[in-house]
């Protein structure tokens, strides 16, 4: 087979990581109930499993075949990988989103959520302060009144906000 | 005689129940647009405050919540590629290229026109068919329903992934996921690690929205400085010689989209891929190459997935068993006031099904209405600036997840599902597949052990199954074939035949 494409940086580290893991999840599968019939419960896990394991071999396989990480300007593969898979802006991004989803069972759906808005607008919008800050008052309103009001959808609510606010 | 068109015509002539349809279409189009709102999660709510109602006023409402949200979810899908619902996957795939040109309004308008279109034609079937349907439905067994979903989710792979591994990859992911939780069965855990809340399983929504919401949201942040295409909605009315050219897809949509739809456990979902499967192989030459935004292949999908409400109220109505999620919920409605779905329905309350049938087609004309007259507002979204449109979508996504079960794990599984589709995506994996797996894994499994235990444990007779029922038979063939046109061996025996043709002719030539 022809060379038609070059590897993503890291490429080959993910689907090393996807076939191991797909290995490891038919280990898990075989513990439900090994193979002590073939209608239990841990059949057709194990034949998902087994699927993706091999399924996975033939992509590990796949990427191998492929040609080697394209390396211009001399950048290595690793600087590649920041530059073109693991951006600064998504690496930023990924820290507010998991701050954001982690502290809402802290500080409640609103108020989590209109800090989350204000940062991630003042960092990727880079409008002026108080225009963000009305967008992000509107917006959460917004959502407020369709999901609380509207639909009755339970919002979290925060463990340090005192009961009866949010 | 005329008092079954009396019934046909009740929601159509009374002022409240008209107006309970028209809001029920318009609520059901924006709940399926938004990606963290489904329609069975619509249904469900509306049901909580409805069943105080009485029967007529509440089915009016839930069937135009049903209609438009199977149709709200390709908003989305070509608006943002999130697809608003799973039968909207499909729709992405062509449609999210067309807004890209900034052909979003024309999308809109041809899927509306031609969900209509879909709808209406489920609707004559579940008038004209629901006795024959629903016997031919009772003939299948558990190991075709095995065998749909395995075809199902290989669709799915070889849609428009990098490679059929990785596609297969991702639907063995998918299934795995959707085995997380108490076995249904036996009740023995399945990767639940002993944690309590991994032990209800973890929602195929959540799954949804993390690896489309959140994983399309991070992808976004690559392209944000790229201003965002203007959308030509000057043409929202799609040209009649659109319509007459894609007359023959969308016929052979809506066909697929009813039988599909009237299939006990299959709905809208699978629907909407086959037949966009079924477009792909049987449009010959395409304006526009498939997967770049080929108008039958957006079509396809969206008639399919509409005509399968039909299609779903069928088993729905006269076996009691239902077609999807959203149908589910309606039985349960159904129950709630005092109504028994099953094969009495129609002898015992056949008033009740022709009004389904007339409020089904009455909610088809609104959605024509409000389909095409909400687009300015709605192709706004896609013009917002991603800055601002990033953080909503990962709102919406929390709240969504949340929303579910009030289960905060629910968010961090999303967020989890999100990192692992933003990597899956860069490395040219679809998430479709998994989404589908999820969804189909758990019906799969069921009816896996079923056909298991019909055979008594005995793998050559389970085996034989597959091939010695007419039915079965049919679906084997074709699982295998799919199959088989993904592997090199496909090109091979193909290469071979030209050749030899090839020599043939070239024999002939000399003589």
């Amino acid at each position: 087979m022809a060379i038609s494409r070059r590897r993503r940086p890291g490429e080959l580290t993910f689907v090393f990581i996807l076939a191991g893991f797909s290995a490891a999840a038919l280990w898990q599968a075989y513990l439900i109930s090994g193979f002590s019939g073939l209608s239990k419960p841990g059949v057709f896990p194990m034949l998902a499993a087994a699927t993706m394991l091999v399924s996975g071999l033939f992509i590990v396989a796949d990427a191998f075949r492929a040609g080697a990480v394209r390396s211009d300007n001399g950048l290595s593969v690793f600087s590649r990988f920041v530059h073109d898979v693991t951006p600064l802006r998504f690496m930023i991004m990924l820290a507010i989103v998991a701050a954001y989803l982690f502290s809402m069972p802290w500080l409640g759906f609103v108020v989590s959520s209109g800090l989350f808005l204000l940062v991630s607008l003042l960092y990727l919008w880079r409008k002026s302060f108080w225009v963000s800050l009305l967008l992000a008052i509107a917006a959460l309103g917004a959502v407020y009144l369709i999901f609380r009001i509207a639909f009755q959808v339970v919002l979290p609510k925060g463990a340090l906000i005192p009961p009866g606010i949010f | 005689m005329l008092e079954f068109l009396n019934y046909l015509a009740l929601s159509w002539l009374d002022p409240q129940l008209l107006f309970l349809t028209a809001v029920g279409t318009l609520a059901g189009i924006y709940v399926g647009a938004i990606p963290g709102l489904s329609v069975t999660m619509a249904t469900s709510i509306l049901i909580s405050f409805t069943f105080k109602w009485d029967v007529n006023s509440a089915l009016a409402l839930i069937a135009g919540v049903f209609v438009g949200g199977v149709y709200g979810g390709g908003r989305t899908a070509i608006l943002l590629n999130i697809p608003g619902a799973p039968s909207a996957i499909a729709t992405a795939i062509e449609g999210y290229p067309m807004a890209r040109r900034g052909e979003a309004g024309e999308a809109i308008g041809l899927t509306t026109v031609m969900s209509v279109f879909g709808g209406i034609i489920g609707i004559i079937a579940l008038a004209l068919f629901a006795p024959v349907i629903s016997q031919f439905a009772l003939m299948f067994n558990s190991r075709d329903y095995l065998l749909l979903g395995l075809i199902g989710i290989l669709l799915v792979g070889t849609l428009s992934g990098e490679s059929f591994a990785k596609g297969v990859f991702a639907g063995g992911l998918g299934v795995l996921i959707g085995m997380v939780g108490l076995d249904p069965m036996t009740a023995e855990g399945r990767f639940t690690f002993g944690t309590i809340s991994l032990m209800g399983g973890i929602p195929y929504i959540v799954a949804m929205i993390g690896f489309f919401g959140v994983a399309e949201a991070f992808v976004q942040l690559q392209t944000l400085d790229i201003p965002a295409v203007k959308q030509k909605i000057d043409r929202i009315v799609p040209r009649f010689s659109d319509v007459k050219r894609y007359f023959r897809v969308a016929i052979r949509a809506s066909g697929i989209g009813t039988i599909i739809g009237a299939l006990p456990g299959t709905g809208g979902d699978i629907a909407a891929l086959l037949a966009y499967d079924d477009a792909r192989r049987s449009t010959k030459n395409p304006q526009v190459p498939f997967g770049k935004g080929a108008k039958e292949g957006l079509i396809a999908p969206e008639v399919a997935n509409n005509a399968a409400v039909g299609g779903a109220f069928i088993p729905m109505l006269t076996l009691g068993i239902p077609g999807d999620a959203v149908t589910a919920v309606i039985i349960g409605a159904l129950f709630i006031h005092g109504l028994k779905p099953g094969p009495l329905l129609l002898v015992e309350t056949p008033h009740l099904f022709w009004f389904t049938v007339g409020n089904l087609a009455l909610a088809n004309v609104f959605l024509l209405v409000f389909g095409l007259t909400g687009i300015k507002v709605f192709t706004k979204i896609v013009e917002c600036p991603k800055a601002i449109l990033m953080p909503l979508i990962i709102i919406l996504s929390a709240v969504g997840s949340y929303a579910i079960q009030n289960d905060p794990t629910h968010i961090y599984w999303m967020l989890l599902f999100g990192i692992i589709g933003y990597f899956m995506k860069t490395y040219g994996f679809q998430v479709g597949p998994v989404i589908l797996g999820v969804i189909l894994g758990p019906m799969m499994d069921a009816n896996y052990r079923r056909a298991m235990i019909g055979a008594r444990g005995d793998v050559g007779e389970f085996l034989w199954n597959f091939v010695s029922h007419p039915i079965s038979l049919v679906l084997s063939v074709s699982f295998i074939l799919m199959l088989l046109s993904q592997t090199p061996l496909w090109p091979w025996i193909k290469s071979r035949r030209a050749r030899k043709a090839g020599e043939k002719s070239s024999q002939e030539t000399r003589r």
